[in-house]
């Protein structure tokens, strides 16, 4: 291998594995990598499609996107707060509700079943039953509340009751995905630790805490990963919930960069945008890629 | 005494609990069930009243669109589940056996364009689709989900297959398969459980689908859930139909999760 | 069947060498078992001649055809792995036809083929069931039938017994043996056991870190170990080292440590003079100590205090405290009253002792094969 391989050449090895990968890898250059080329080709003119001049205009469209004060004050706290609200939140419950499913009971398999739901249904769905649900003057929740004396929440008026809900909605769509897993490494778990530290008779939040959640920890990182990388790019909860609304007070992200593009029609202004995202999330991902390396390797 | 009432109480707090988690995870959709049932009249307010009818579905499939954007919704998926899994089984075989170079290099790509969000290659996209005369097509939706899948996918696989050992392809080696030959009749076939699990929810996660369709599909190729949304945003009035159609497009969710449950917690395990 | 010749086969992943040089000819019908822990290169050696690792220098010949880059279906070996390595979504049956399928081999003979495998190893009653059906004892017979129907010229075995447990291991090894007697294929056979390789092999090649450290047949790498290494992974219990000093008095050369003295007889005495005043590794196999008294005129007696026994029923093996080194004897009458912290005499030949470089460990005398 080492002989031939100097040889510039491929060996009959290498030339299957590229034959493995090949249709992946042709796909994923058309139909993503070459957009995104185009995308940043796009970014850096005056494109919009009342105005189809497409003049190259440097780094104006990027300049405007980082001064808007939308997106710095609006757009990247929500996405920022969506992300760690919802991910820890979800967590937090998942890992709660794996730690009480992890146990024989009646009607557990109608339990499982029921928080699959939240998972296999469209996000778009969940969003419009959540929105009818809290419906100022018709939704269910928001009688119910106003019978129990909350009347005065303006659940799809104000910034902070809409961005709860939408963070509320990402909770109860995501907390389902991290019970499922969690609950599955709580099984896959050895129970020789457990016997061995009741003997040593150890309080049950003790075995949580000094037991499971070590042994639980590489599982829960890659699970932080995969969702938090997830999270920001939430829209259909958003958009069908507060369509960024009210007075663009809950745009996140992609819907921001959906509106410039596709409602205010500003191509190059929203390419750059995307660019941006892209560029962060770029920046986000590395860094939270090293830090699950270090920590996997850690705890293993 | 006092170990009894605790035990009692410990009871009582997980039985709550139970409860709490179906109100929390079922009572929403019960609103919108209930909601799809009641005549326009009775659907505001839907606590009070016993009128129920069946006829809000039967005015939304009579609307061709949404019987329209049923159908495509279901070839699109079923087409994009099938060449998903068709083209990313072998990036995953090849991240999960190999190593060298060439595997690295993928991985790091896989990771990359995983952390790029949707949007900042669909809407170039939207222009890809238009300049190519793909847009709100079969091809120009088709084409696009896969590539969403290819980097989430391959490592899924990589997964499956890191779960099967690989001596028994190194048998199949030695008896005679060239690689591609122990790939196909004896690592696929091992992998196989995992892989339909994946399709499942392959084919759900295209269904539900929402911000490919948003962007892509118009008037001559709608989708389900970019047909819902605009009951949402735009007529958003029209609640008991709006809760009909969302019924509707929530059945395919509803029997996998009853029917194929073993497949969905298959596929979420990694 | 095929010769097999490895010349100066190296293996590197990167810059790292996993196994260097290695030269090894197996004659044309020769089991030879490659022996050693687990990272020495073993099973890279054995994977490097099946074909499913590349080789990085060197070659490789089977039957006189150099195979570096032969694929390894074309290779025509057979190889039974540690887990069996059966394909899970097939019946036994098929797992026993898949090699002949690929080649095309007639349905016919197929069957045939299967057959005589089926009633080697009484797998008939199994050939519907799929391998999870199977015990493990089952399965290994079945990765053996795939191997037996192909009638290859090279079987490789890959540590094929250590998923079993003790029992079943000492059961299969017969059957590899007695199947050894029917079909007499060139074969490759790895293994950390030690028992493995002296009951199975024609030769034994003892490996260690990518070095072969000795090739030869099992008495030979249990009587003349090459090196300190050999001595101590060959036999067991394993054999006792100690430190000890040669003198030379009045024309008589012994090995002495603290409260330890044996005389050597002529033969060792000859070799081991030239070292005489220096410091040496001793080495004695605990079933060459004895307890008493010495009976021949070439034994040299010794004591120390006996700290732990194990009664084994047919032997007693005893732990003592000699020249403040522990050393084990094995084979004492289990009859033997022997308790902790008594002191007791003992004895060894002068033959049997064996004695290695104090630095690099290689072995000075060897002691002459028959003994007991």
């Amino acid at each position: 291998m080492i002989v031939r391989s100097t040889k510039l050449g491929l060996d009959e090895k290498e030339r299957f594995m590229l034959f493995l990968i090949a249709p992946a890898a042709i796909v994923l250059a058309c139909f993503e990598i070459i957009p995104i080329l185009i995308g940043m080709n796009a970014s850096f003119r005056d494109w919009s499609l009342v105005n189809p001049q497409r003049t190259w205009v440097g780094l104006k469209q990027y300049v405007a996107v980082f001064t808007d004060p939308v997106f710095l004050k609006i757009v990247l706290p929500n996405t920022f707060l969506l992300m760690t609200a919802s991910v820890g939140l979800s967590l937090a419950f998942g890992l709660a509700l794996a730690s009480l499913l992890n146990r024989p009971f009646f009607g557990r398999a109608v339990v499982r079943t029921i928080i699959l739901l939240p998972l296999t249904i469209a996000p778009v769905i969940t969003a419009t039953m959540i929105r009818w649900s809290f419906n100022d003057q018709f939704g269910v929740i928001t009688n119910f509340l106003s019978y129990l004396g909350l009347a005065d929440i303006g659940w799809l008026s104000d910034r902070w009751p809409s961005f709860a809900l939408v963070i509320m909605t990402d909770i109860w769509i995501w907390t389902p995905w991290f019970t499922i897993i969690l609950l599955a490494a709580l099984q896959g778990l050895p129970p020789e630790p457990f016997e061995a530290a009741r003997i040593d008779a150890a309080t049950p939040w003790c075995i949580f805490r000094r037991i499971t959640m070590p042994m639980l920890r590489p599982v829960i990182i890659v699970c932080v990963l995969i969702r938090a990388i997830d999270a920001f790019r939430t829209f259909d909860q958003v958009w069908i919930l507060t369509g960024g609304g009210p007075a663009r007070s809950t745009e996140v992200f992609s819907v921001y960069t959906y509106v410039l593009a596709f409602v205010d029609l500003d191509i190059g202004r929203g390419a750059a945008a995307a660019g941006v995202g892209a560029i962060i999330m770029l920046f986000v991902g590395g860094v939270l890629y090293k830090l699950v390396n270090r920590s996997v390797e850690v705890s293993r | 005494m006092i170990a009894l009432a605790l035990d009692g109480l410990r009871r009582a707090i997980f039985a709550i609990s139970i409860v709490a988690i179906f109100v929390l995870f079922v009572g929403p959709i019960m609103i919108l069930g209930v909601t799809s049932v009641r005549p326009a009249s009775g659907a505001f307010y839907i606590w009070r009243g016993t009128n129920f009818t069946l006829n809000n579905f039967v005015e939304v499939l009579h609307q061709s669109q949404v019987l329209e954007a049923m159908w495509n919704s279901f070839v699109l998926s079923t087409l994009a589940t099938i060449l998903s899994l068709g083209i990313t089984v072998g990036s995953g075989y090849m991240l999960s056996r190999f190593g060298g170079w060439i595997q690295r290099s993928w991985f790091a790509t896989i990771y990359v364009f995983r952390t790029v969000p949707y949007i900042s290659w669909v809407l170039p996209l939207y222009l890809v689709n238009t300049r190519l005369g793909i847009y709100d097509s079969y091809l120009g939706l088709l084409l696009p989900h896969i590539a969403v899948h290819v980097c989430f996918f391959s490592w899924l696989m990589k997964g499956f297959f890191d779960g099967v050992n690989p001596s028994m392809e190194y048998a199949a080696l030695i008896d005679g398969c060239t690689r591609w030959g122990a790939f196909c009749r004896v690592a696929l076939p091992a992998a196989m459980p995992g892989i339909a699990a994946l399709a499942i929810l392959c084919w759900l996660s295209t269904w539900n689908e929402f911000l490919f369709a948003l962007i892509l599909s118009g008037k001559r190729t709608p989708l389900i859930t970019s047909t819902m949304a605009q009951f949402v945003t735009e007529t958003g009035t029209e609640w008991n139909l709006m809760s009909a159609t969302a019924v509707l497009a929530m059945l395919p969710a509803l029997l996998v999760t009853i029917f194929g449950q073993k497949y969905v917690i298959r596929g979420l395990r990694m | 069947m095929a010769q097999i010749v490895l010349h100066d086969v190296v293996k590197k992943y990167g810059t790292f060498q996993v196994v260097h040089e290695v030269n090894l000819n197996i004659a044309d019908g020769e089991f030879v078992v490659l022996v050693g822990p687990s990272g020495c290169g073993k099973s890279t050696t054995l994977r490097m001649i099946a074909g499913l690792e590349s080789i990085s220098a060197g070659t490789l010949r089977i039957g006189n055809k150099v195979v570096n880059d032969v694929p390894p279906k074309d290779r025509d070996i057979a190889m039974v792995f540690q887990n069996y390595a059966l394909y899970q979504h097939m019946t036994v049956f098929d797992n026993l036809a898949f090699g002949l399928r690929n080649r095309k081999v007639p349905e016919m003979e197929i069957r045939s083929e299967v057959t005589r495998a089926t009633q080697m190893l009484g797998l008939e009653p199994l050939l519907a069931r799929k391998p999870f059906q199977l015990s493990g004892g089952q399965q290994q017979r079945v990765a053996l039938g795939r191997c037996i129907v192909r009638r290859p010229q090279v079987f490789l075995f890959d540590e094929p017994l250590s998923n079993l447990d003790a029992k079943l291991r000492a059961q299969m090894r017969i059957e590899i043996k007695a199947l050894r007697e029917r079909v007499p294929t060139t074969s490759v056979y790895v293994t950390h056991d030690q028992v493995e390789a002296m009951t199975l092999g024609d030769r034994v090649v003892v490996m260690k870190d990518g070095w072969i450290q000795q090739i030869g047949t099992p008495l030979e790498v249990y009587n003349r170990p090459a090196n300190r290494f050999v001595a101590s992974f060959i036999g067991a219990p394993a054999m006792n080292f100690m430190e000890v000093e040669l003198v030379e008095e009045h024309g008589v050369v012994s090995a002495q440590a603290k409260d330890f003295k044996v005389e050597l007889p002529d033969e060792q005495a000859a070799v081991l003079r030239k070292h005489s005043a220096k410091t040496v590794t001793l080495g004695i196999r605990p079933e060459q100590i004895r307890l008493g008294m010495p009976s021949g005129n070439t034994g040299s007696s010794f004591s120390g205090v006996v700290t732990v026994t194990e009664q084994l029923g047919s032997e007693l093996v005893i732990a003592l405290n000699v020249a403040d080194s522990t050393i084990m004897a094995s084979r004492i009458s289990p009859e033997t009253g022997v308790s902790p912290h008594a002191r007791v005499q003992m004895w060894v030949d002068g033959k049997a002792l064996q004695f290695f470089d104090h630095e690099n460990g290689k072995a000075i005398t060897c002691a002459p094969c028959t003994l007991r």
